[in-house]
């Protein structure tokens, strides 16, 4: 029996042994899907002929190929991977190229093609690939100069952001989009709605062009029956824009504030317009001398008490607020909260913001921020480019930008609810600290300590209760828009423990709309009651592909972003740094399926639908060609939402192989495989069973089976959650302490191609909101972005079309660099350092060197950690290039005092530092008092010291 | 006896200082968290830190006093450094401002700017109104059943209240509301699903009362029956109650003037007892259904991390557990003279 069985087993063995031999070339077939090879004309090309032949008989050209060494990936199913990646390379810029430098990139990439042909190893063939990429990026020139596309059509500036969307994309610094936030809204019947298609950045109209045609039976208040019942799941504790950082506060304090101009909805239902609200007219360019609709200084009139019968209103019943009910609105008033807002001592948030931002920065206004420490500056508000003034009769308020606007951006800049006028003595009344808010022993209410101009005014605040608007009758459109008696906000925070208690109030009848929660969708998703609504923000997760040098560069002991010590060093994990490998991530998550079930819109989108290409049209620029283009390599060969298990497995084999050889990781076996361990890091517990447990079943299942490395890795997704939203932004995905985050940013939806700031390296240019790290956006070597024939970095195209790009070998440079001598002790005691200034646009730089200051920050004998310094002599010489050189002497008095000043009596340092200061001329621009420090230097510490 | 009252009372305010000083040295050596926010947001946070005394700021970097919190950017480009203050130092700094000027703090997220103790004192009205309601529910009733199911004892009225009390006691305040919310707010329509607003009218103020009252009061209802019957079940079965019946009382006259008298000696201690519990038991309930207490106030600070607040609303609930256990102890020696309060031997 035994022997029988040994037989027929053995036998079998044979026959699958002669079954595989002879399926062999069956399964190398693969190679004639490359049509290039195919394609290839045999008679001018002899070697080429060679690829058929391969085809037919791959025996016979293996023979003289090294064997193949990738683990997980058929040698030609890797090349044709990577020949793909060429291709999306040239499809991507092909559009922008003059003819020569097209001819110049297929050339590059025909030789590449034939460089990763005849390759034979792994390393080899990636060896071909990196050298075709550069050599088609290397076709094209860099970019060089200065360069501004500000003024461009919106078409023309879609465009490059299509371009630089497309970067984003490929390098993987945009994450890993999940879904857009919009879904379905449920509303009460008896909320008539401004329409009933829903408007992208506008929404439905509810309360400017919407009206409640019945009572709310479950409201005790008549008086508040016909007012719009909705809930938050907190209270924000102040309606205090001024000085808070989150949404919430600002869409509250919306409600009763007034703007220069605002949105209503179009006679055709289906877009808005842009319309004056405090002001009466348009912008009118003051400066535009070439006549082409762009000026830094623009001027409207307003409306005042005295002409319009403009007037506050409060709802608050303290003998010295209701002084100023129905109290005209007069000119100055307009400057007063920009005056507010930007004294730097008031320390406000939005202030602070204001002040840095680069978009829309009014002129003057950081320098008053930066002066105004110790309160308001009289001298420096003169220079602010802010006007209020009386003319011919009639009231202006006029604007002067640092950078040239249109009409359209000089509105939107300027039409912020935070410039909503206020008096002067009723913010010396309730204080900038308690404006809007509470006062210390709550005696003052918000009611009390605000005023409105808006549709609406405050007319109770109950804490932890309520929050009530009412119509406000001095409102410029109050006769013709919202016909809506008021707004009842309840503060509802049973709805953070229990997703469905806001739809369960709606149900009942007490709440007036209410999102669908995941579980009820099916019930309630077809219900007459229900609209679907687009989202205004992508939700993402991002991915810190940074390796062991990046991190500790950026985060490190110290790093540029962030310090950490040594003992909170995250473990970087080098999966991530491989970009197939995120790809495959990428692939692997079914975001219709995973998006569907929760009400939202699936997306592989970085800017959600509400961003505009055109918004004075209100031309969303999800749907241009541009943004289409963009990610198009996303979507093909998918189920249309970035989801095809079998690219994910592909792209998983070829980062493992891409892995392996570099050495990251090393095959483990079946019972015991290597584990590729990744951490997501979620805002709140309840999205570990709202969010994590899908993901996690979605790669691993797409990469544990057997089928896609034979089990030798295995791929671990743990998970992390904060306690507040904020926590894995601040604690994690800021700081570099993640593998991957799950968030979202939002931006200013009417000027996405300056909100793509965020996707920077660069921390100046991100404002510190950088998600995904990894990869540096100032290196055009990184990937081509190609524009106009020529190379660029992200950072430098993005500085060109949102202002002006000083750009040198394709990065994004400063004015000028600074080249630091440290000092020499000369034979006198006396110390002599240098500083070289080298511009980088020679031609239209000027730099003069105005003061050298030597510092001495830890000056012991005046106390600890006190600072002094004092001007020393210096000499400048002005070289070939623009180059200038300071040459500075510390005399030994001085050089002597500092020395022995610093660090502690007992262990004297001798630190010093030097300050530059220099008057610069850039592009016909003067600045003056400009300065750079040098920080780390040191006197000699005499030895008797 | 008035040694005595007074050294307790010293004891439960030495208890609350070693509670509320683990309880802040504990959190301040959790990790540091800075706020959220830029530049300005963290120089504003941290120069109020630095004048609280929680943290030191320097010119240049200092290892030695440990961890880096923050690294301020200054006007000329430098930077200040900020580094944590030793915990126990940071202890002594927020006794002083608590002892010397009743500073408590302020609310950093929850109420921006505004006293921790005024925001504590705007809210502690609800709970105490709705504790003490709850309170005068539940003993009567609770009683009352106890002493149901005593005189009925085995049989089936006894069975079915001990039943229902087994399965209600077992049942947390915050697991009750969502079925009594469901039933009688969503489906009915009789009762509010939340917290009234102060400005709602009388009625639906009251209405207003009626489930969350019920829902803390179910626990206690339960515990009361029980305890209650379990003494009075003792008492009547003790020889002393045996001596009045055979002396010519009846039933009724035994069981009101002697074995109610007697069962009622450790129930009345325990009201106090349960009232600690109640206001415990509030900080769940008072989220979820909106009541702005001091019990929802607690788990809101937590959340926000606002821990001013949190001291404040630890201290209260101590002060009070602390000082309701002395008027409980100090309450066995009114109520049963056979007990001498600090009675030497």
């Amino acid at each position: 029996m035994m022997k029988k069985t040994i037989a027929i087993l053995l036998a079998l063995v044979m026959v699958l042994g002669m079954a595989v031999a002879c399926a062999q070339p069956a399964t190398e077939a693969p190679k004639t899907e490359e049509p290039k090879a195919a394609d290839a004309p045999k008679a001018e090309e002899p070697k080429k002929e060679e690829a058929p032949k391969a085809t037919e008989e791959p025996k016979a050209t293996e023979e003289p190929m090294a064997p193949w060494d990738g683990a997980y990936m058929d040698r030609d199913d890797y090349k044709a991977y990577v020949k793909n990646d060429l291709d999306v390379v040239v499809a991507a810029i092909e559009d922008q190229l003059e003819d020569a430098t097209y001819a110049a990139v297929k050339a590059a990439r025909e030789d590449a093609d034939k460089a990763i042909d005849e390759a034979a190893t792994l390393a080899e063939v990636r060896a071909a690939y990196e050298a075709g990429f550069k050599a088609i990026a290397e076709a094209i020139p860099l970019a060089d100069g200065l360069y501004t596309y500000k003024k461009d059509s919106n078409a023309e500036r879609t465009n490059v952001l299509g371009i630089l969307e497309r970067f984003a994309v490929t390098t993987g610094i945009t994450g890993i989009s999940l879904f857009e936030n919009g879904g379905y809204v449920m509303y009460n019947p008896r909320v008539t709605l401004g329409t009933e298609n829903y408007i992208v950045g506008y929404g439905f109209g509810i309360l400017a062009e919407g009206a409640i045609t019945a009572d709310l039976e479950y409201e005790t208040n008549e008086a508040w029956k016909r007012y719009y019942h909705i809930s938050e799941s907190e209270d924000p504790g102040t309606l205090n824009y001024y000085n808070d950082q989150g949404s919430q506060v600002g869409d509250l304090f919306g409600y009763q504030a007034a703007s220069f101009y605002t949105n209503f909805m179009n006679e055709t239902k289906d877009g808005y317009d842009w319309v004056p609200e405090l002001a009466k007219e348009k912008p009118v360019a003051v400066n535009d001398e070439d006549g082409d609709g762009m000026a830094t200084t623009w001027r409207f009139e307003v409306r005042t008490g005295a002409a319009d019968g403009l007037k506050y209103v409060t709802g608050s019943e303290l003998e010295s607020r209701k002084a100023f009910n129905d109290r005209e609105v007069a000119l100055e008033d307009y400057l007063t909260p920009f005056k507010m807002l930007l004294t730097q001592a008031n320390a406000l948030y939005r202030g602070s913001e204001q002040a840095n931002t680069k978009s829309g920065a009014i002129k003057g206004a950081k320098e008053y921020y930066q002066g105004t420490a110790e309160g308001p500056n009289d001298e420096l508000w003169a220079n602010v480019g802010l006007k209020a003034y009386e003319e011919d009769g009639k009231n202006y308020f006029e604007v002067t930008f640092t950078e040239e606007q249109t009409q359209f951006y000089c509105m939107y800049y300027i039409s912020s609810s935070l410039y909503m006028p206020l008096p002067q003595d009723f913010i010396d009344l309730v204080t900038v600290q308690n404006i809007f808010g509470y006062n210390t022993d709550k005696t003052e209410t918000p009611v009390d300590n605000a005023l409105s101009l808006g549709a609406y005014y405050l007319e109770r605040y109950d804490q932890d209760q309520q929050i009530v608007y009412k119509k406000n009758p001095n409102y410029v459109y109050a006769d013709t828009k919202y016909a809506i008696e008021g707004i009842h906000d309840k503060i509802f925070t049973a709805s953070r423990e229990d997703t469905s208690a806001v739809l369960n109030e709606f149900l009942a009848g007490h709440f007036d709309a209410s999102g669908i929660p995941q579980e009820y969708l099916n019930e309630y998703r077809n219900d007459p009651r229900t609209r679907s609504t687009t989202g205004n923000s992508n939700f993402k997760l991002n991915v810190n592909a940074t390796n062991a040098e990046t991190w500790e560069y950026l985060f490190g002991e110290e790093g540029v972003v962030t310090q950490t010590p040594k003992d909170s060093y995250w473990e970087i994990k080098p999966a991530l740094g491989n970009h197939h490998f995120v790809q495959a991530l990428s692939y692997s998550i079914d975001r219709l399926t995973f998006a569907n079930a929760r009400g939202s819109i699936p997306s592989v989108d970085y800017l959600a639908s509400n961003y505009m290409s055109d918004p004075e049209n209100g031309l969303s620029y999800a749907v241009t060609a541009a943004h289409k283009k963009a990610v198009e390599t996303l979507l093909e060969d998918t189920d249309g939402y970035g989801y095809s298990l079998e690219l994910a497995r592909d792209y998983f084999r070829m980062a493992l192989t891409e892995l392996e050889a570099d050495g990251a990781y090393t095959p483990g076996t079946k019972d015991a495989p290597t584990v590729i361990h990744i951490e997501i890091a979620w805002m709140y517990p309840t999205h570990e069973e709202n969010y994590h447990n899908e993901i996690k079943n979605l790669l691993e299942t797409a990469f544990n089976d057997e089928s896609v490395c034979g089990g030798v890795y295995q791929l671990s997704v743990d998970f992390w959650v904060g306690n507040a939203w904020s926590d894995v932004y601040y604690n994690k995905m800021m700081v570099g302490q993640f593998d991957i985050g799950f968030g979202s940013i939002s931006g200013n939806s009417l000027d996405p191609i300056g909100f793509v700031s965020v996707l920077s390296s660069d921390q100046d240019i991100s404002g510190s909101f950088t998600l995904n790290w990894g990869v540096d956006t100032n290196d055009p070597e990184v990937y081509p972005i190609v524009y106009k024939n020529m190379r660029w970095s992200f950072d430098a195209l993005y500085n060109a079309v949102n202002s002006k790009g000083i750009v040198g070998k394709g990065q994004n440079k400063p004015i000028a660099t600074f080249n630091y001598t440290k000092i020499v002790k000369n034979e006198d005691g006396s110390y002599t350092g240098s500083m070289e200034i080298v511009p980088t646009l020679t031609d239209i730089t000027t730099i003069t060197p105005t003061d050298v200051v030597c510092c001495n920050y830890e000056r012991y004998k005046l106390g600890d950690g006190n600072y002094d310094e004092k001007s020393v002599e210096f000499t400048v010489e002005n070289k070939d290039g623009g180059v200038v050189v300071v040459t500075f002497t510390v005399p030994a008095e001085l050089a002597a005092d500092y020395a022995t000043g610093s660090g502690t009596s007992e262990n004297p340092s001798g630190l010093t530092g030097f300050d530059f200061y220099y008057d610069q001329v850039f592009d016909g621009a003067e600045s003056s008092g400009l300065y750079y420090s040098v920080q780390e230097d040191h006197f000699e510490v005499p030895a008797a010291q | 006896m008035g040694k005595y009252v007074l050294k307790r009372i010293g004891l439960a305010f030495l208890t609350t200082f070693i509670i509320l000083s683990l309880t802040f040295i504990l959190v301040k050596l959790l990790p540091f968290e800075r706020p959220i926010g830029g530049d300005q947001q963290q120089i504003a946070y941290f120069d109020k830190q630095l004048h609280l005394g929680y943290v030191n700021r320097f010119e240049k970097e200092m290892p030695q006093y440990g961890t880096l919190l923050y690294k301020s950017p200054t006007e000329k480009g430098r930077a200040y450094y900020y580094y944590q203050v030793p915990v126990l130092e940071q202890y002594a700094n927020w006794l002083k401002n608590v002892v010397f000027h009743w500073d408590w703090g302020y609310s950093k997220s929850f109420q921006p700017n505004v006293a921790a103790s005024v925001i504590i004192m705007s809210r502690i009205g609800y709970s105490i109104r709705l504790n003490i309601l709850s309170v005068i529910v539940s003993v009567p009733l609770g009683i009352l059943l106890g002493i149901w199911a005593a005189l009925k004892k085995n049989t089936v009225t006894d069975h079915t209240i001990s039943t229902l009390v087994m399965i209600f006691i077992s049942i947390p305040s915050f697991v009750l509301i969502s079925f009594v919310l469901r039933i009688f707010s969503y489906r009915l329509g009789w009762l509010p699903s939340t917290w009234p607003p102060d400005t709602a009218m009388t009625s639906a103020k009251v209405k207003g009362y009626i489930i969350p009252v019920f829902c803390l009061s179910f626990g206690s209802i339960c515990g009361y029956c029980r305890f209650v019957r379990a003494e009075l079940c003792e008492v009547m079965e003790s020889d002393y109650l045996l001596l009045a019946r055979t002396k010519g009382l009846t039933r009724r006259q035994a069981i009101v003037r002697h074995a109610m008298k007697n069962a009622m000696v450790p129930i009345f201690p325990s009201i106090l007892a349960e009232f600690i519990g109640i206001l415990g038991g509030s900080m769940i309930l008072e989220s979820l259904y909106g009541i702005p207490g001091i019990g929802k106030l607690f788990v809101l600070s937590l959340n926000y991390k606002d821990y001013d607040i949190l001291f404040v609303d630890m201290a209260i609930f101590t002060t009070i557990s602390l000082l309701a256990g002395v008027v409980l102890d100090l309450s066995y020696g009114f109520i049963d003279p056979r007990i001498r309060m600090g009675a030497k031997k």
